[in-house]
């Protein structure tokens, strides 16, 4: 490696410690490329296909590369580029929204549970325990059944069953975290407890919280696209899952029309793993050398 | 056994061909029936397997002509109100019991009136049935009753031993899941999850048939297993929707595979989109039949049902036209040309002008939850009433949830389904546009909440009008009323296919398919 190369040069600001850190990891600045890539697609779709995706734009099952349609048109004549460009949105905004709100409950359950410990910790520990049991991709799908399938619960599905593993990890840095010096000494001289949670927990276990948030949006597009797969996205918006699930009864007569959203989810979702692990390695430098 | 011979003879004249006997029918049925009881259940998988089991009264004929099945023969009064049928000699079930005349009235009045789900309706007529010997059982009715033979057949009417059921708990019968009946196969074991065996009856009242040895229906829960075991010959005959449409183009190639449209014209499945007339603006008539212009029934066929289907006119199917009930005489015709301009026109004078965001109203569709190709129909109204200027919401539930919005809550706008039209319009038709229809918490009937005196007063006559071309000229004016009135938009009748091996002959022999007794089925050795 470069670490002898690095010592000699005088350490630089830390944000940029940061990012020299991050582009170590080739891999990680390949998906954050591609990642780029999708956020601009999803950014400009309206720009480069203002029509309605559904819209029925040409003769059904045309191949790839006929007339206007890059990908091909799906069973009803629906252009599959369109979707594909839509699609991003939908599978960007599901994923970042409902990994936010995810990461919100899992955070203030977590911390409540690990900083307070004792019977409050015991409730919350088993209320989180009573969500990992259940499987949860079929609890997802019970849950969207439940509510009619609409984007905002295909938001709420993803982010009640995403929590729990998140509240685990934060109650165990904020255990280690509480019974450090600098924050009995806070305690000590009176700080009450919501500013020492905020001011002084929270910060020092905010990168494995960062690192475990990032590969959960990638988990999240992934839920999505499995729940629209089976029907139970939102029946008005285009994702790339819908796509998959549209054109698989078809699948050996016309290849195209669930292949192009299918490279787009794996791609997609594989960008977002390599981006989270440079992330990782970025925030917890001490973990670097481990492979 | 001289006499029982007498009688085949004298049965249907059969084309002199060559039946051959011997063989075993593997046939696949899907889903695995919950129990072989048709007489509490009217569910699919359970008449496939139960109709060789048990038979009825009579059979129906390709041409919907009624033919004689346990009952030799009949007569109907002048008046319509008796019904006396000779019943045929020397016929057992298959415990060896000899079948009288009581098991007929048994089984109309105590088992089919009480507790089979369309009975109660269909067989409501029947005030009872006299016994004057063993041989003769005669039905009296309240009224003229011209559906009534037809729904006397073997899947919808079957008979069942009165020494077997009499004194017991009808629903919990013990032959529920091993029937005992008269027909030309006697069930013989039911291996859960895997296939039901039924072995021929020697003693069948018909000599000479059944001519197949053995029928066993096999459960394939994979639908790609089920289409790989046709291609490999390891069962021969699957039928309504067991062998997926999309697969059937692939296996007609194969020289030893052959598929059928026909035999399922006692169901004629016919799908629609339907709306909740009460509800603004669908409670207005021009709304309505614009909505029935802007849809394009033969791109549905084509490209959502990949051409399984045919173009629906109106209420009654087109499968109905041997009996002379379907016309399209008269009938409002929405595939014209020029349908978009019309759609427009009439949503115009409707008093709903585009916007300036070219929108008029904006509704929310809701699709019926069985699967792919109604989804597909319903992203495919959203755009097509969106060129007419109605924007369209869509709205998936399950099935329990969407049942319950149409036909308990009423609280939809315009929702698709499908329905059977059944043998005759009085038992598939009339439940859907019948005021006394509106029932509601039941579904597949009335859930438009569509109610006009003239629509009841034509289904009232043709209710009980005996005779054929007064019933037809009634028909073609409701036929008329209904299409111009749309609170119905008939897209298409559904088409299912029955896949089958060239080894069998004599498979569909009939409007009933596969649910017939397969008695004439005969497999070349």
């Amino acid at each position: 490696m470069t670490d002898a190369a690095a010592a000699t040069v005088p350490a630089p600001p830390k944000r940029f410690m940061f990012w020299r850190r991050f582009a170590r990891n080739r891999s990680a600045l390949v998906g954050l490329a591609f990642l780029f890539l999708v956020i601009l697609l999803a950014a400009i779709a309206p720009v480069i296909y203002p029509a309605d995706p559904f819209a029925l734009v040409g003769r059904p099952m045309l191949p790839p590369l006929s007339g206007d349609f890059l990908f091909g048109t799906d069973t009803l004549g629906r252009d599959v580029a369109a979707g594909i460009a839509h699609g991003a949105r939908t599978s960007l905004f599901i994923g970042v929204v409902a990994t936010l709100v995810a990461v919100a409950f899992g955070t203030l359950m977590g911390g409540l549970a690990g900083y307070y410990g004792g019977w409050i910790d015991d409730l919350l520990m088993r209320v989180t325990e009573v969500f990992q049991t259940i499987p949860s991709f079929i609890f997802a799908i019970l849950l969207v059944a439940i509510m009619t399938p609409s984007m905002e619960s295909v938001v709420i599905a993803i982010a009640v069953v995403s929590w729990p593993p998140l509240a685990r990890l934060v109650r165990a840095e904020f255990i280690s975290l509480r019974n450090r010096e600098f924050v009995q000494a806070q305690v000590l001289m009176g700080m009450p407890d919501w500013k020492v949670i905020l001011i002084q927990i929270l910060p020092n276990a905010i990168s494995p919280i960062i690192v475990a948030g990032s590969l959960l949006i990638a988990t999240a597009i992934l839920t999505e696209s499995a729940l629209a797969f089976l029907g139970l996205g939102d029946p008005n918006i285009m994702s790339w899952g819908f796509q998959v699930g549209a054109g698989r009864t078809v699948l050996r007569r016309a290849w195209w029309i669930c292949t192009y959203p299918g490279v787009a989810i794996l791609l997609t979702v594989l960008a977002i793993n390599l981006v989270g692990e440079g992330l990782n390695d970025a925030l917890n430098p001490r973990l670097r050398e481990r492979s | 056994m001289l006499a029982a011979a007498g009688i085949a003879a004298s049965l249907v004249a059969l084309p002199a061909s060559a039946q051959e006997s011997g063989g075993t029918l593997v046939m696949v049925t899907q889903p695995e029936p919950p129990n072989l009881a048709p007489y509490i259940s009217t569910s699919g998988p359970i008449g496939q397997v139960a109709s060789k089991v048990y038979e009825g009264l009579v059979n129906i004929g390709p041409d919907f002509e009624i033919l004689p099945s346990l009952a030799k023969s009949w007569e109907i009064s002048d008046d319509g109100l008796t019904y006396t049928f000779s019943l045929q000699e020397g016929v057992t079930w298959h415990d060896g019991e000899p079948f009288t005349s009581a098991d007929v009235q048994f089984g109309i009045m105590d088992v089919l009136r009480e507790v089979h789900p369309r009975g109660g309706s269909l067989l409501q007529v029947i005030e009872s049935v006299d016994t004057p010997d063993d041989l003769t059982a005669v039905l009296n009715l309240s009224e003229p009753a011209p559906y009534l033979l037809v729904a006397l057949n073997g899947y919808e009417s079957p008979i069942v031993a009165k020494h077997i059921f009499d004194g017991t708990d009808i629903r919990g019968n013990e032959t529920a899941n091993a029937p005992i009946g008269t027909g030309p196969f006697k069930f013989v074991e039911w291996q859960k999850g895997q296939y039901v065996r039924m072995d021929k009856n020697e003693d069948y009242w018909q000599d000479g048939k059944p001519y197949l040895d053995r029928v066993v229906v096999r459960f394939i829960a994979d639908a790609a297993t089920r289409t790989a075991a046709m291609e490999s010959e390891e069962v021969l005959l699957g039928g309504f929707g067991a062998i997926p449409n999309i697969d059937v183009p692939a296996l007609e190639e194969l020289p030893y595979l052959e598929a059928t449209t026909e035999g399922y014209g006692y169901f004629a499945p016919m799908m629609q989109l339907q709306f909740n007339t009460s509800k603004a603006p669908y409670d207005n008539e021009k709304v309505r039949q614009a909505i029935a212009y802007a849809v394009d029934r033969d791109f549905v066929v084509e490209n959502i049902w990949f051409g399984f289907g045919k173009v629906a006119t109106g209420p009654i199917s087109s499968l109905f036209e041997p009996t002379g009930l379907y016309t399209t005489d008269g009938v409002i015709d929405y595939t014209v040309d020029d349908r978009i301009e019309k759609a427009n026109a009439l949503l115009d004078e409707a008093g709903y002008p585009r916007g300036d965001n070219g929108i008029r109203f904006s509704m929310v569709h809701d699709m019926t939850p069985y699967g792919e190709e109604w989804r597909r129909f319903g992203e495919y109204v959203k755009q097509a009433l969106g060129e007419v200027g109605i924007a369209v919401d869509l709205r998936y539930e399950d099935v329990a949830t969407w049942l319950k919005r149409v036909y308990t809550d009423y609280d939809y706008e315009m929702s698709s389904n499908w329905l059977f039209g059944l043998p005759d319009p009085v038992i598939g038709v009339h439940r859907q546009f019948h005021s006394d229809q509106i029932r509601q918490g039941t579904v597949f009937v009335n859930g438009m909440l569509w109610s006009t005196p003239e629509m009841d007063a034509l289904m009232d006559k043709a209710k009980t009008e005996n005779d054929p071309a007064a019933r037809a000229e009634l028909y073609k004016e409701f036929q008329q009323v209904v299409t111009e009135a749309a609170p119905v938009i008939f897209m298409h009748e559904m088409e299912f296919v029955t896949v089958y091996n060239t080894k069998l002959h004599d498979v569909v022999t009939g409007p009933l398919g596969i649910y017939n007794n397969f008695a004439d089925m005969w497999m070349e050795q």
